[in-house]
């Protein structure tokens, strides 16, 4: 039983951490991208329907209290569904979380380190998760929690700063590429929504399981707002983003905050911010990680692992042969991984388990009524 | 114990090695290692290449101890393929590596303008180092001619110079802030065009005789002017563009009336005709109250533009007899005042419509908001219809007082 248990701020900042995370690379681009002029109302949309999902995961959950998504395969399909399950989330976390390193390493060293090899800007990253690894996952998750709030702040300053270069009239067509584009394929949107696959894993993590759907739909709810508050920043300034690809676009908007001739040339502050936000991300994806590989391999003490899962990372992070495919895995695969993996597998998964706790409660209720 | 030591020497090698892997970027960007650029200008060469020009300040020339001595600027020019070409070479010449994160201008020969400066645009955003806020200047002279002459008159720096340039616009309207960051978003935008800063030279081979080049004070603009001094670089005017191609010029008055459209002047000084005296003029200073508001309608396959507009203003001009405490003397200035703003906005309007055909404005974009879809947009091709749009300017000016004086 895990012993480190965080309160409810810290979990929602964790899950908002998940969200935060791909917003400093490329996803308010990516949305752009699938539903152009609509993506506000798109992401209402999607956002709604990611409060839903979270509503069932979070009715479903509760029929199994105390045990995440890994337990809860067990008790379905045994030692070898616990196994699969454990798996599958392992490869998720991982994969998706040293893409995104990947990823944020490509644009740092695009616009700060030209002259360094990608590998050591990648290896420093890792080192700090190693170090981090061996801190309970409660020390990770209120760091976290008093990074998150930085990271807001920073975000709505963006948009404060940036307010004078806005356009509104920049939304319009209201529905973009269509009516069919915004509300059904513009669904990949949900792929966004990453930060739902940590749900299935908090449960034996709180130290307050009563607030769990406090919890779960706040951070659904800010992370909409989150969201919104950044495809705002980027429709409102950019119109040639839908028609250009460029790195980093919240970092292209904050080159445009100027305050008179003495302020400027603040965008290396909110860099500095989000680093310290993606080495948060890291370290609690691979927290995670282990933990669901402590589980099914029922080993005692997981930090010898923690340079194997460190030096996992790296060498998935370097995989990919170019940015090219980095870039393609991070808006394309890692929206389909999430709708798969956490949307449609654990959903599922929850459902059949209900199913089966529900069959069991009407035999032993029959059994019973029987004698 | 050996488990501790091993620990130390891995922490120890560790550090090393990042220290070796992070210094290469450090001294590359290590500023003893740089050379800071503070405007570049871009010609056509003989061979029809690219003529580069970089303008350098000698950081350490500029004492702390305020002298009245200018810090030097230095020139350098150099044919090449392409910017980044022209930026290596210009490299290997000077010995240190061409830093352009303190480029404040972007000057192109009206030439190359009119060529088209789609790449050499697409080539300095994709550089990390350019500011979007970097302006562009487009030059009746040639680029390298303009920068020689760009002096700072009243600082001793010429970063602080091309800092402030610009910044007359806010109070005059003459001229506009036109960056790189907004040309290379009108430039994709399928529902605006660029423009960029009008530059040119004061021609001052010959002594002032008190003649102009202009017909008046409003229709001045880069060199055309009326300026007599030292010769020194100017910025009156706009030049603009459609797609990334130069097709035309606005004078001082148009730039005035871009800049009202587009909100960014926060107040200017207009002549307009005396209602009481023929052949005789008031000068106005006039404060736009709110922003200018522009609907767009497409009446048969045409757009329909009306623009709102509304003032406050004083008058700044005195003569002998003027009695500015009548009320009906005040409404009958808002009255010139009204239409004078209306035809000046209305001759504008139709200029960048008839004759450029480029929407500077940005009208497109509120034209937008007619359409549900992006397709129906592109589909409409606005950058197209723009030329045979109509325009209804309304001007709501309130002319208070006069200044110090009321009566004379």
């Amino acid at each position: 039983m895990e012993t480190s248990k965080i309160t409810a701020a810290e979990a929602i900042s964790i899950v908002l951490g998940i969200f935060v995370a791909y917003t400093l690379v490329a996803l308010p681009r990516s949305m752009l991208d699938a539903t152009k002029t609509a993506t506000l109302i798109n992401l209402i949309y999607v956002g709604i329907i990611a409060l839903l999902i979270t509503f069932l995961i979070y009715k479903l959950l509760i029929k199994f209290p105390g045990s995440d998504i890994v337990d809860i395969a067990e008790y379905l399909g045994g030692k070898t569904l616990k196994t699969f399950i454990g798996m599958v989330f392992i490869f998720y976390f991982l994969f998706s979380s040293s893409v995104l390193l990947r990823n944020f390493c490509e644009c740092l060293k695009i616009v700060y380190y030209p002259m360094t090899s990608l590998i050591f800007i990648i290896l420093t990253f890792i080192i700090v998760i190693c170090i981090t690894l061996h801190h309970r996952f409660s020390s990770i998750a209120k760091v976290n929690l008093l990074i998150i709030p930085l990271v807001i702040i920073s975000i709505i300053f963006l948009f404060i700063a940036n307010m004078r270069n806005f356009s509104l009239d920049n939304i319009f067509p209201i529905f973009g590429d269509g009516l069919f584009n915004t509300f059904v394929t513009g669904l990949g949107n949900l792929g966004a929504f990453g930060g739902i696959t940590l749900l299935y894993f908090l449960p034996p993590y709180l130290k307050e399981p009563q607030k769990m759907k406090k919890i779960y739909l706040t951070s659904i709810i800010l992370g909409t707002i989150y969201f919104l508050l950044c495809v705002s920043i980027i429709l409102f300034m950019f119109i040639s983003l839908m028609y250009t690809n460029q790195i980093m676009p919240l970092y292209s908007a904050a080159r445009y905050i100027e305050f008179g001739n003495f302020f400027q040339r603040l965008e290396s502050i909110f860099l500095l911010i989000w680093i310290l936000q993606m080495v948060c991300y890291l370290a609690i994806v691979a927290k995670i990680s282990l933990s669901i590989f402590k589980k099914i391999t029922n080993i005692r003490n997981e930090k010898p692992l923690i340079f194997v899962f460190g030096l996992l990372i790296f060498a998935i992070s370097l995989l990919p042969k170019n940015y090219a495919v980095s870039k393609f895995i991070e808006d394309y695969i890692y929206h389909y991984m999430v709708i798969i993996v956490s949307i449609v597998l654990g959903v599922s998964l929850l459902v059949l388990a209900y199913f089966k706790k529900r069959k069991k409660k009407e035999l032993k209720a029959d059994v019973q009524k029987t004698i | 114990m050996f488990k501790k030591l091993f620990k130390k020497i891995f922490v120890i090698i560790l550090i090393i090695m990042l220290l070796l892997a992070f210094s290469k970027s450090y001294s590359t960007l290590n500023i003893d290692n740089l050379s800071v650029v503070v405007a570049m200008g871009i010609d056509v060469s003989d061979k029809n290449r690219l003529q580069i020009s970089f303008q350098f300040t000698n950081p350490s020339s500029v004492s702390e101890s305020g002298t009245s001595e200018q810090a030097p600027s230095i020139i350098y020019s150099v044919d090449a393929s392409s910017i980044s070409s022209g930026i290596n070479l210009i490299n290997t010449y000077i010995g240190k590596s061409v830093n352009l994160s303190h480029c404040k201008v972007i000057t192109f020969s009206e030439e190359i303008a009119s060529r088209g400066i789609s790449d050499e645009i697409y080539t300095l955003i994709n550089d990390t180092q350019i500011r979007p806020s970097t302006n562009i200047v487009i030059s009746k002279t040639s680029a390298r001619y303009y920068l020689e002459h760009s002096k700072p008159l009243f600082e001793n720096l010429i970063t602080k110079y091309y800092e402030v340039f610009s910044a007359s616009g806010s109070y005059t309207g003459f001229t506009a802030n036109a960056t790189i960051g907004d040309f290379f978003d009108s430039l994709i935008c399928h529902s605006c065009e660029p423009y960029g800063i009008l530059g040119g030279v004061t021609n001052n081979s010959t002594e002032y005789t008190g003649s102009t080049n202009s017909e008046n004070d409003s229709t001045t603009k880069s060199n055309a002017s009326s300026l007599s001094g030292q010769s020194t670089a100017e910025n009156t005017g706009l030049a603009v563009f459609k797609n990334d191609v130069l097709v035309g010029e606005l004078n001082s008055i148009e730039t005035l009336c871009f800049s009202i459209i587009r909100n960014q002047v926060d107040g200017f000084l207009i002549s307009v005709p005396n209602p009481n005296k023929a052949n005789s003029y008031i000068d106005l200073h006039v404060t736009p109250l709110v922003t200018p508001k522009v609907k767009v309608d497409i009446l048969n396959g045409t757009p329909y533009i009306t623009i709102d507009c509304r003032f406050t203003g004083r008058i700044y001009s005195m003569e002998d007899g003027a009695d500015y405490l009548d009320n009906d003397m005040l409404n009958q200035i808002s009255n010139c005042c009204n239409s004078y703003l209306e035809s000046i906005l209305t001759e504008y309007l139709y200029k960048t419509s008839k004759s450029l055909s480029s929407d500077i404005n940005g009208f497109g974009k509120t034209a937008r908001n007619i359409f549900l879809t992006l397709d129906e947009f592109y589909d409409y091709n606005w950058s197209e219809k723009y030329k045979d749009s109509f325009f209804k300017v309304t001007v709501n000016s309130s002319i208070r007082s006069s200044s110090l004086l009321t009566e004379s």
